[in-house]
């Protein structure tokens, strides 16, 4: 990975291990990141959220339908499946990438986020240079995957 | 208690404020998807308070601010954001909200900030 794409990235990168503590009222542990070039399989279910302001790129967060309908079994104590689970899916997009990207703007970096947009179904995402995977634990839940895309144009600055 | 509009895009966020609110003692007289029905169900209802979303399809929540303000000067609305939204939040307050809640939501912050704006509701 160039240079000119550390800085955005390490950014995205504490934040999104902010937010996941701050939004998911369970341990997470995030593993290591993997470089992953051109494109990702989604096995599942996942929901993507555009960042946009001073660095552009996306955030998608992957995970079984179980382990999205634990979250929401353990934030608002609901058992969610069908378009009720598709809606929650959408707000855990809005909210973690909301509060990455509060974080990274408490360094002075002024960021937004784009409506959800949720995936549903065994995806094949492509269009992309290169992002970084990073798969995400949560006590007694299971696992996700954070996938992070920089638009790396936008990246230099 | 209180006689609440919910309006959000997102079917879960609209059944989980509205369960907070009916447990915290208030009715939910309508609900709304986006900016547009929540002008339209603001003037049938005309409820004490609105808990609006920002980000909407159709017309988004800054926009449904200004309109039922143009309609009730004293309508009493709640901008519901996620984080990162801050600037958003801004601009609402400056349209004429009176308050904000930051999901996820708490459910004890929700109520409080209702009761903030509804302290003695008839």
């Amino acid at each position: 990975m160039g240079m000119e794409m550390l800085s955005p990235m390490t950014e995205l990168i504490d934040g999104i291990g902010n937010a996941l503590g701050t939004v998911l009222p369970l341990p997470v542990s995030l593993g290591t990141p993997d470089v992953v070039d051109g494109a990702v399989y989604q096995p599942e279910m996942g929901v993507l959220v555009g960042v946009t302001g001073d660095f552009r790129g996306r955030i998608i967060i992957q995970a079984s339908q179980s382990v999205f309908s634990s979250f929401g079994m353990n934030m608002y104590g609901m058992a969610l499946e069908g378009d009720m689970l598709e809606s929650f899916v959408g707000e855990i997009g809005n909210m973690i990438a909301g509060s990455t990207c509060t974080a990274i703007s408490q360094k002075g970096l002024t960021l937004d986020i784009t409506p959800p947009t949720v995936l549903v179904g065994h995806t094949k995402l492509s269009g992309f240079a290169r992002a970084l995977q990073i798969p995400v634990g949560i006590d007694g839940v299971g696992e996700l995957q954070v996938l992070l895309v920089l638009e790396e144009h936008l990246s230099q600055q | 208690m209180a006689r609440i509009m919910v309006v959000d895009d997102a079917a879960f966020m609209r059944m989980m404020l509205k369960n907070v609110l009916i447990d915290g003692g208030h009715e939910v007289v309508a609900e709304a998807a986006n900016g547009m029905e929540a002008v339209q169900q603001y003037e049938a209802h005309r409820p004490d308070v609105v808990t609006m979303d920002i980000t909407m399809p159709e017309m988004d929540g800054i926009q449904a601010v200004r309109a039922i303000v143009s309609i009730d000067a004293g309508a009493k609305v709640i901008m519901c954001s996620a984080m990162g939204q801050q600037q958003m939040v801004i601009e609402a307050i400056q349209a004429g909200a009176k308050g904000f809640i930051v999901k996820p939501f708490d459910k004890d912050k929700v109520l409080a900030e209702v009761g903030k704006l509804v302290p003695n509701p008839v």
